[in-house]
């Protein structure tokens, strides 16, 4: 399994992609790329009718900040692609979760901000003015424009987000999650927004400001949410999985294979999550009065590997007692 | 599930949207329409001139009147800079400030504007829209004044 083996096949570094991986990749990839051509559409629309809405302002940013996740997945997909060099050892896998970091941060500060501004223009009673527009030679009220184009736009980014949800379970793919789940909560800021408006046109002012507020608070929380799963892992959390929901099981089954070969005693691994891929180091104590050689561990490493493909750089080292020092909890049986 | 959610909203309210929070249009229709004027004449358009002891003239003066006459509201006129006249505007002392706006102005922040009802150049060629100030958030009236104003043929 040398890298570059076929030209048909994908890599992420080393590791070549099975075929129903590399299958949901390239939908992956052509979502995203509908994601961002749905969002132009979108932010060009909502500027036409942006006016003096708050609530219209914050819908509009929080769909700028929409950018972020695919641009980041696409670049992503495109840079883990790189094998392993002597510069970078463990590969190119690092950069998702660098991405998906920035556009944490983005969300955060963003959201922060509108959050803040919203809450002002509560506070000094800002009542927004929403006049007439031009529209085939009749004037209409612009509120109307407002309330149809966020009401348009409400409904499509919920099925884009289910299908790339799917994909990302498949994917083991922590930006493609969090860019799915956003998506999937667009509904809330459009109806928010259209409500909004809906509120200055009976006359209540503060309407505005309240659904900006509830937009930011959304923004800010995705922000929130997503720098918890981004720094987790780039601290080298223990794995869990897609949705951070629970341990990832992987863990539990090169385990369970290494201690039912013959010859091991004990054994006990450590997974980093490096995005897609995992980095496995397995500690083996061998049975008492066997004598392993290193045919014997080449062997257990290859079987390991051809459990899923998300293992692929996995060291096994021989001990003679598991040793604490890397493996916390190994004594108390760890928790789970 | 959207339309579900704001359907009842919509229609209960759907004849008189939008509404005044401050009720401006009611008050003006059949009442007193103030208006702040500052003047504002030069080489594009006499926009309004203010002669004393005279009505204030010029074409912001006649769509004022033509409006005004078209909610059957008398025009009170107040003078001023147009420091002074935001100021009344904001707290509810006038109803509308003209004196030659454009929709550049920096007093957005302060007060409403009407959509532009006529562009002009000025000496440096650039493209002025002339625009009204109303009061923030009153945007009803701000609709009828739009309505009234577009339907309006002005020539530049």
């Amino acid at each position: 399994m040398s890298p570059g083996s076929s030209t048909q096949a994908v890599h992420f570094g080393n590791t070549r992609l099975p075929e129903e991986q590399r299958e949901t990749l390239r939908k992956a990839k052509k979502l995203e790329w509908i994601t961002i051509a749905f969002l132009a559409v979108t932010v060009a629309l909502v500027y036409l009718v942006l006016g003096n809405s708050q609530a219209m302002k914050a819908a509009w940013i929080e769909d700028m900040l929409s950018f972020l996740p695919p641009i980041a997945f696409l670049v992503a997909a495109r840079v883990i692609r790189k094998p392993p060099t002597e510069q970078h050892p463990y590969g190119y896998h690092r950069a998702i979760g660098i991405a998906h970091l920035v556009a944490a941060v983005a969300l955060l500060v963003m959201g922060t901000y509108l959050l803040v501004d919203s809450a002002l223009g509560l506070i000094t009673a800002e009542h927004p003015t929403i006049g007439g527009v031009e529209l085939f030679g009749r004037t209409i009220w612009l509120g109307w424009l407002m309330i149809g184009v966020m009401l348009l736009i409400a409904a499509p980014p919920v099925f884009i987000g289910r299908a790339k949800m799917k994909l990302a379970e498949k994917l083991h793919d922590k930006v493609l999650y969090a860019d799915a789940d956003m998506n999937k909560a667009d509904w809330m800021t459009a109806v928010a927004a259209a409500v909004g408006v809906a509120g200055i046109g009976i006359g209540w002012w503060w309407a505005d400001s309240v659904a900006a507020l509830v937009i930011s608070a959304s923004i800010a929380n995705d922000g929130v949410k997503n720098l918890r799963g981004a720094v987790s892992d780039l601290m080298d959390a223990r794995a869990r999985t897609y949705d951070n929901a629970r341990p990832h099981p992987l863990l539990g089954r090169i385990d369970d294979f290494l201690n039912a070969t013959g010859w091991v005693g004990e054994a006990k691994s450590r997974i980093r999550d490096e995005g897609h891929v995992f980095h496995v180091e397995s500690f083996v104590v061998p049975r008492e009065g066997s004598t392993p050689t290193a045919e014997d561990l080449e062997h257990l490493r290859e079987d390991c590997v051809d459990l899923d493909w998300k293992i692929q750089d996995l060291v096994i080292v021989l001990v003679p007692e598991l040793p604490e020092e890397f493996l916390p909890g190994v004594e108390t049986g760890g928790e789970d | 599930m959207v339309m579900l959610a704001v359907a009842p909203l919509l229609a209960g309210c759907g004849a008189s949207m939008p509404a005044d929070p401050n009720g401006t249009l009611q008050e003006i229709t059949g009442g007193t329409l103030q208006v702040g004027v500052t003047a504002a004449a030069g080489e594009e358009g006499d926009w309004v001139q203010l002669q004393p002891g005279a009505e204030p003239a010029g074409i912001e003066p006649d769509l004022v009147r033509g409006f005004a006459a078209s909610r059957e509201a008398t025009v009170e006129w107040t003078g001023g800079t147009e420091h002074e006249l935001v100021d009344d505007l904001e707290h509810g002392e006038l109803d509308l400030v003209i004196g030659g706006f454009g929709a550049d102005t920096p007093w957005t922040k302060h007060a409403g504007m009407t959509l532009p009802y006529m562009e002009t150049k000025d000496e440096r060629g650039k493209t002025v829209k002339h625009v009204m100030l109303t009061p923030l958030g009153e945007n009803a009236f701000l609709l009828a004044l739009d309505k009234y104003l577009q339907a309006q043929e002005l020539q530049s």
